[in-house]
Parts: C-alpha cells; structure tokens; sequence
C-alpha cells in the first residue's frame, strides 16, 4: 500500500491521523450547512420543538415556493434582492477585470516612477475595515448623487476587489516569458498590441480567478449595502435577508431557505472554477 | 584564471551618463501609468479622500446631524476621550482574544488540513471544495445559520450536547457574557479556517519532492521532514496568511454585529463594532474618527510587514 | 539584408556597466558570433541591437538608418529566443502569420509565405499544431520560419540551439549554417559555447564583462588570441596557461618556475617575454603543440600526469607543471598513468606569451 507520494506525509500513523482529522474538519464544515437545509425543510411548528427532530417528520418544500413565488410579496421581494445582487455583482466583475489587467501587468512588467508606492497602496487597501469608511464615503456617494443607487455600490466594491485582483493577475503576468512579448514587439507590435493580443488571452485562467473573487466579494458584501440602500426596492440580497428576519424574527425556516438559496450561486460557481482559483493563487501568489 | 577585464584596467569607465531627472524619466514613462490610471483613480476616489476626511474629523466636535459646517475644532479632546475611557481597554481586550484566539485557530486548523489533502487521493479535490464552501458563503448567511444552530431554546448544539450527556440544560451559548465571545470566535474560525487551508496548500506546492524523498532517504522521520524541510518553505506563505488573518479579524464586523450586536452587555465588542456603534448609533462622529485613526495607525504598521513579506523578491524580476 | 554598425554602445544599471563601448561592425551577409560566458553582456548587446531595452550611450545602424531610437517594431529585425517563444495559444500557422499580420499584408499574401518558409523549413505537416504539441527540434524550426517569413534585415539568433539535446544541437548547427549561406542573411548569433561560435560563424566577437575583448574571424581568434581570457575561452579543451618568470641568460631569455626548472626560449619568443611590464609572464600552450616525453629531452618541462581521459582517437591528460595544469594529448597507444612525472616539450613556433601584468599576449 505505498503511494508515489508517500514522502510528503509519514507512514500509516500519520495517514490515519489526517484522514481522522479530515473527517473531524468535514463535519465542522459541513454541520451547519446540514442544519441549515433540514430546517428549511420544515415547518415554522416543527423547527420550534425540543428536543429539534433531527430529520423533518414532514419535510415540506413551503419555504421554498414562498420564496420563488413571484405573485406574493415575500416571493417578490426575494427575487427582486436576488435580481439586484446579480447586477450589481456582474457588474463589479467586469469593471474589476477591465481595470484589474492593465494595472497587473503594468505592475508586472513597467519600472515606472511611483510603481512601488503605488502597487504598497493597492496592497493596503485590503488593511482598512470597511466600517472606518462608511462615513466619508456615505457623504461622498451623496456629492455624487449615487445615494439609494447601484452604482455606490459597484464603484466601492470595485475597490475591495481589486487589490487582490490586480495582485493574483500580476503573479500571473509575472510567470509569463517575458521574450514572448519581446518576441510579438519585434514581429511588428507595438507595447499595447503586444500585451493584448499575445498577453492577455495567457492569463485566462488568471482573469476567471479574479473574476470568481471579484463576484463573490460583491455578492456577499453587506455593510456598505446596509448604509447606502435604504429604498428596499435596491436592496441586495445580505440587507433583503436582515429585512426579512428583522420582520419575522421566527420564521426560521423561512430564513434558512433564503440563506440557502442565496449561497447556491456563490457556492455553484466557485466548485465549478475553484481550480482556477487554486491554480492562481498557486502560480501567482505563492511563488519565489 | 585571468577575468580578460584586465586589460581595459586603465580604461575609466565613460562619463556615467546623468540618471535622468525624475520630469524625464515621468514623460518617458507617461504611457506606463495610462495602465494603472484607471486602477489609481478608482482607488484615489474611494481611499485618499475618506482617510482624509477621517483624520480631520478625529480632530472636530461635529454635531449628531452630521453637519460639517458647525464642526468645532477640539484638539485632541476624541483621542483623550477615547484613550481614558474605561470601555477602550475592555474593548482592546476583547478585540486581542478575537483575533488571536480566531487566528491561531484558523491557522492551525488550516494548516492540518493543508497537510492531510497534500497527498493524492480519489476525492481530493471534492473534499477542498466543500472545505472551502464555509469561506465562500456569505457572513450574514453564516451568522443567521449559526444563530440558529446556537438558539438558547431550539438549536441543534445545545439539544445535542443534552443529548449526549455534556450538559443537563441547553447552553445559552450567545446571551451569557462568560461563552458569547468564545461562541462567536467558533464561527469566525469556521468561517476562515479554509482560507488559510488554501493558502498554505498553494504554498506546499513549493516544496520540493526531491528535498523530501532525499530526506526520507537520509532516513528523517516524518516529523524531522516536516520541520526541515516542508516547515521552511512554507514560512514566507504561512507570514502572509497570518498577516491577513490578523487583519482580517482585527476589521470583523459581520458575525458580531448580526449574532449579537456587541451584546450581552458588551461583552462580544470589538473595536470595529464598537467604532460603528459610536458613529452610527450614537453620533458621536468625532470619537468614532479618532478611533478610525487609531486603527489606520495599526493597520499601517501591520501592512508594513504584509507588504513586505508580499513582495519580497519582486524587484529581481526584469523588465525594461 | 544589411550591414549593422554599434558605435560605442553602453548599457548601465547605476554604477553596472552591463556592456561598455562596444563597437563593431557586422558587414551585409555575415554571420557574426556574440560570445562570451554568461554575465559578459552579449545578451544585453543583442537585446539593444533589436532595441527591446534602451541604450545609455552610442548608436546602433542598420543598413543606412540609425535606429537607435527605434521601437523594435521598426527596425524591421526578426530575432529567435533561446526558449522560442512561440505564442502557445496560437498554432504553427497563426505563429508564422503573426509577423505579417502585423504588417498588414493581404491575406493570400500571408498564406503563400507562410506555406513557403514552412516548405523551407520542412514543416508543412505541423502548421495545425499547437506550440506545446511539438518536440524541441520542431519548436526550435517553427522559432526560425517566424523569423524568416519575414524577410528581415537582420536576423537576431539569442542561444536558439541551447535548449536542445546535444545530438540535435550539431544537427541544428549545420541547418542554420546553411540557412545563412541560401539566404546570404545578415546574422548575429548569441552563444556561450564557443564551439557552436566557431564552426558556425564568419567573424567571432568574444565578450566579457561587458567588454568586447576581440573582434576577428574564428581561426585568427583561435590562432592569435589578444589575451589571456581569449586564449583560456576558445579551443576545447582550453588553452593552458602556466605563470612563470623570464630571466636573461647571457643573450638567451629563459622562464623559470619556482619548482627551480628552467625553460629556455627561442630568440624571437626571448624578445617577446622581455616587453613584458613586468618579468612575469605567462606562458600559453594548446594540447596539440605539447610534446610528452617520458625521459628528460633537451627545453622539456617536468610535469606530473592528473588524470587521463581516453577519448578513443585521442587521449587527453591533465598535467601538473609549476602548480598550473596543462592539457595535453596523446596518442591511443601512449600509456599514462595518474601521479606519473613526464616532461612537456612546448613547441617555440606555435606557444604564445601573455604579459603577467596587464595579461595581453605579448608580440613583436
């Protein structure tokens, strides 16, 4: 029973220490999210028993279709929260890239005066908590007439991404030869050419990374959401749900099902692309 | 043997030419920032101006309308206010075990984790995915799930542990000011335990196969493999990890204010809460500055070393 | 194709001079060798030349334009790295067209060049091939058809066969060498083997730290090399120097050692060693003008054997003389044996002197 890879790890003993240790981890995971989904299969009568049953002796999909319903209120303010966390998370996305790429790879590759003072900026941005900021700039989204719109939203959460963003691209861009541009300028490009159309379509992997971060951070962001919204009509989906329980403080099933079906995106996409994930931070963040 | 230098011994170097002025080497360059111009912006917009503002308000008396235009100027009257406070050092204290006590254990938590899934095995890659799932909910989904598994009437811990024979009642794990902090911190290492999992399985990737199998070869236990050899490489990731897991507890926010708000009588406040409740609950903008100044002050010397230790080796890389 | 002139060109990072006051002239349809040992400036020499990096000071000429202030993109150069850089995402075909494309030519134009510097090249049947799908050999052809699609000035070759196996790489030296007498191209060529620069080049130009130390055609570096690092850098295996110290003897010069042996020298030779700065002077020797004698002969050196190293035709040994080791060659039949003493007989026509001092060869 000897793997190839046996000298990354010990013998037997220490095998059956981290399988034990795995499973131990994989319960404290999974526990809450387990919990989660069995109570939003009950009822509203059922969840408040106790002792809980520990599987719904009637498991109803109610809290669910109550949600999805577009014809009843909760329904209609559920999927309104869920329509406007997309846009809004889409949108950053997209604006994170455009400005992210040019930034990383100017980083990776331009000895420009200011470079390091201003690549330390970016990097310090992820230091500041977001709440020592809600003041300046709930009276800076007011100047700009952004107040009770998206767009305060997009144009703060563009900046919580991108230090990250910008440094997972230019780990990437920093991997790449750098002769192949060399090799594209003498071919006839020019710096920009050479950067676009050989460059950047390399760092694909890179650019969904960041772009799975990017949606993630933007989707599950909640204090500047909290400040800036007050019509409920905008409100995304982390602000939707501190409405919904802060107006039926019982209905635990009901809040179950909506944090449930609000991490399906988030969690759907990120299996489907955490290698890319891995893969960037891997060749980008951790190298030496 | 002989460097051939030799000969041109004689030789000085030509005239160094003069290192260009900085206006030259900025007009040379001009088309290099046209890349981070749009990144600089966005974040001169939404950094500069609010640090700004902050530090200027820690030094005013604004009234509670937030009116800026009868702001006085009191000195250091917030720092003072702040600094002799009795609350500040219960709030420090409390805000060191959070993120201490949530570091170390997200850390080590992380790092076994990194260590069981390093070797191949059929479902690796599923097991890293559901691991990381707690990272990737959001934190307002988490608190209210935790909430409720931590229910003093109905939740599913205390019943469990009742069940088993820990305890004779169910625990009122979050309106007790002895278990609360120690309640939320769970969550908090629940929440990002997988973030460092990931980060120090990307770093154990540096490792080379070749150090460890000469090792075993040299007949080091698994032990003495991991402490010289995988341990070394893994301390530059392993600072950044910590770096950001420090920062990013000392700036939580979420799973207290939503499970708790600071409660029971204050004994789940940590400083970023406690700022949110001066300012925003109690209007008092000036105190709620100077303690925003304190901790850029933190933050700054933090960022230091994760900058550091972020781009170490970073100039040695070309570029023309 | 066109001559290229570098007229003192300097590279400095701070205090670093990384190439200083080049200037050589490579004339249209030569093929030059840049060489040197890694750290001597030759890739940054090159790297100017092509103006991927800006120069401090001199000028580069390509034909009758001065570039030294052109993009790359206008200096109508093609150049082969040493890993080949060739775009990954794009297929064989997409990597020839490249270069044309961003010229701007029609596209049946494109096609046609591309399939004929493929047919040149002999890889036709790879053009659908992605980079990756290639071997190094393949890869290292697909590198040159982008350069010759082209139809450049000059070509720019940065150590394109260092990547390959060693039996492919004496396969690729001949096809470049032919590819630059079917085209009369205009070459300059990167290398830190000086073998590959002398079988494959019309003129060598021999660099170290940042110096170019001698500019001249293979044999005449090979036979006069200017100094000691030329001489210790060319032929293989490398020319041995031995320090010594010249004395007059009556009319004659002799050098001595301090192991006490003395080593009389001809009268031309006599009055190279005493235009010496200085009384030390080194004495050089390739292996195939060494005698080796088992007994004592007249102007013979003793010496004690290192090791020897049969090669089939020949057998090579190291040689012990005067604390220096010298190579030496000897015929299969000739038996040597580790710690034996022999005694080296340099040849006075064809030895060479270096100035201990300044270590210039010495001449008259």
């Amino acid at each position: 029973m000897s793997s190839i890879t046996e000298y990354r790890s010990g013998g037997m003993g220490w095998r059956w220490a981290g399988r034990i240790f795995l499973v131990f981890l994989l319960g404290f995971t999974i526990m809450p999210m387990a919990w989660m989904l069995i109570t939003s299969l009950k009822t509203g009568f059922a969840a408040m028993q106790y002792p809980p049953q520990w599987w719904p002796t009637e498991p109803t999909l109610d809290n669910y279709w109550r949600l999805l319903d577009p014809s009843g209120s909760v329904g209609q303010d559920f999927l309104r929260y869920f329509w406007n966390s997309m846009w809004v998370s889409v949108v950053t996305t997209v604006l994170a890239v455009a400005v992210a790429v040019p930034a990383a790879y100017a980083f990776s590759r331009f000895r420009f005066p200011g470079r390091t003072f201003l690549f330390f900026a970016v990097l310090l941005r992820n230091m500041f908590p977001a709440v020592v900021f809600l003041v300046p700039l709930f009276i800076l989204m007011r100047v700009l007439g952004l107040v009770n719109t998206h767009g305060s939203l997009i144009l703060t959460y563009l900046t919580f991404g991108l230090p990250l963003a910008i440094w997972l691209l230019k780990g990437f861009y920093d991997n790449i030869p750098i002769q192949l541009e060399q090799a594209a300028r003498i071919d006839g490009a020019t710096r920009f050419q050479a950067f676009f159309l050989i460059v950047m379509p390399l760092s694909t992997p890179g650019i969904i990374a960041t772009s799975i971060y990017s949606f993630i951070g933007a989707w599950n962001e909640y204090i500047y959401a909290y400040t800036f919204l007050t019509r409920h009509d905008q409100m995304t989906l982390p602000v939707g749900i501190q409405r919904f329980f802060s107006e039926n403080a019982t209905d635990w099933p009901g809040l179950m099902a909506a944090t449930f079906l609000m991490s399906i995106p988030v969690v759907v996409l990120f299996l489907v692309l955490q290698r890319y994930f891995v893969r960037a931070l891997t060749e980008g963040a951790v190298k030496h | 043997m002989s460097t051939g230098q030799a000969i041109f011994r004689d030789v000085p170097d030509p005239p160094a030419p003069k290192r260009p002025s900085l206006g030259s080497r900025l007009v040379k360059s001009r088309t290099d920032y046209l890349y981070v111009a749009p990144a600089i912006l966005v974040m001169l917009v939404v950094i500069a101006y609010p640090i700004y503002y902050t530090i200027e308000l820690s030094f005013f008396n604004t009234p509670a309308s937030l009116a800026l235009s009868e702001k006085q100027f009191n000195g250091l009257d917030n720092y003072v206010t702040i600094l002799t406070s009795s609350i500040f050092w219960k709030v420090t204290w409390q805000t060191i075990i959070w993120t201490v006590v949530s570091t170390l254990f997200a850390f080590l938590l992380g790092l076994g984790a990194a260590l069981a899934l390093h070797r191949e095995f059929a479902g690796r890659a599923l097991l890293r995915g559901l691991l990381l799932i707690p990272w990737v909910v959001s934190a307002v989904a988490a608190s209210y799930v935790w909430k409720w598994l931590y229910h003093s009437d109905f939740g599913a811990i205390g019943a469990l542990m009742v069940q088993l024979g820990v305890t004779d009642q169910p625990i009122n794990f979050l309106d007790n000011t002895t278990t609360s902090l120690y309640s939320l911190i769970v969550v908090n290492v629940w929440k990002e335990f997988s973030f460092a999992m990931i980060m120090l399985m990307a770093g154990l990737q540096t490792v080379p196969d070749t150090l460890l199998r000469a090792a075993q070869v040299d007949g080091a236990s698994p032990w003495q493999r991991f402490w010289h050899v995988t341990w070394p490489h893994l301390s530059s990731v392993s600072t950044v990890t910590v770096l950001l897991l420090v920062v990013q507890n000392f700036n939580s926010f979420i799973i207290p204010f939503i499970m708790t708000g600071g409660g029971p009588v204050g004994s789940t406040q940590i400083w970023i809460t406690h700022i949110y409740e001066l300012a925003f609950l109690r209007q008092r903008w000036g105190v709620g500055a100077a303690y925003a100044v304190l901790l850029f002050i933190i933050m700054m010397t933090l960022g230091y070393f994760y900058v550091r230790a972020l781009t170490r080796g970073d100039d040695q890389r070309a570029g023309a | 194709m066109a001559q290229v002139v570098l007229k003192d060109v300097v590279k400095n990072y701070g205090p670093v001079y990384a190439v200083n006051r080049v200037s050589l002239t490579v004339e249209d349809g030569e093929f030059v060798a840049l060489v040197g040992p890694s750290g001597c400036g030759k890739t940054t020499t090159l790297n100017l030349v092509a103006g991927l990096i800006s120069m401090s000071g001199g000028a580069v000429t390509i034909g009758d334009r001065d570039v030294t202030n052109l993009d790359p993109k206008d200096r109508d150069i093609a150049m082969v790295f040493q890993n080949y850089a060739l775009y990954p995402q794009k297929s064989v075909y997409k990597n020839l067209a490249f270069p044309l494309q961003m010229r701007k030519l029609p596209k049946e134009e494109i096609d046609k060049k591309v399939r004929d510097a493929a047919k040149t090249l002999d890889i036709t049947h790879l053009l659908e091939r992605k980079p990756r799908e290639l071997s190094g050999g393949q890869q290292q052809r697909v590198a040159l058809g982008r350069a010759l699609v082209r139809e450049p000035r000059v070509f720019l070759m940065d150590e394109p066969l260092s990547n390959l196996d060693a039996k492919l790489r004496v396969q690729m030296r001949s096809e470049i060498k032919r590819f630059h007498q079917d085209l009369g191209a205009t070459i300059i060529y990167v290398t830190h083997d000086q073998l590959e620069a002398v079988t494959m080049s019309d003129k060598m130009a021999v660099m170290n730290g940042g110096f170019l130390q001698q500019y001249d055609s293979p044999a005449n570096v090979f036979a006069n090399p200017i100094n000691m690092f030329v001489a210790s850098f060319v032929g293989s295996p490398a020319m041995s120097l031995v320090p010594l110290t010249a004395v007059s003897k009556g009319t004659q010069v002799v050098l001595t050692s301090p192991e006490g042996w003395e080593m009389p020298l001809s009268d031309a030779n006599g009055r190279k060693a005493l235009s010496a700065t200085s009384n030390k002077v080194v004495l050089g020797g390739r292996h195939s003008t060494i005698k080796v004698h088992k007994v004592q002969v007249p102007g013979a050196v003793p010496g004690k054997v290192y090791t020897v190293e049969p090669t089939g035709d020949v057998t090579f040994a190291q040689v012990f003389v005067s604390g220096a080791t010298v190579n030496v060659s000897v015929p299969p039949g000739f038996a040597l044996r580790p710690d034996e003493p022999v005694f080296l007989e340099f040849d006075q026509d064809r030895m060479h002197l270096f100035d201990g001092e300044t270590e210039m060869a010495l001449r008259l």
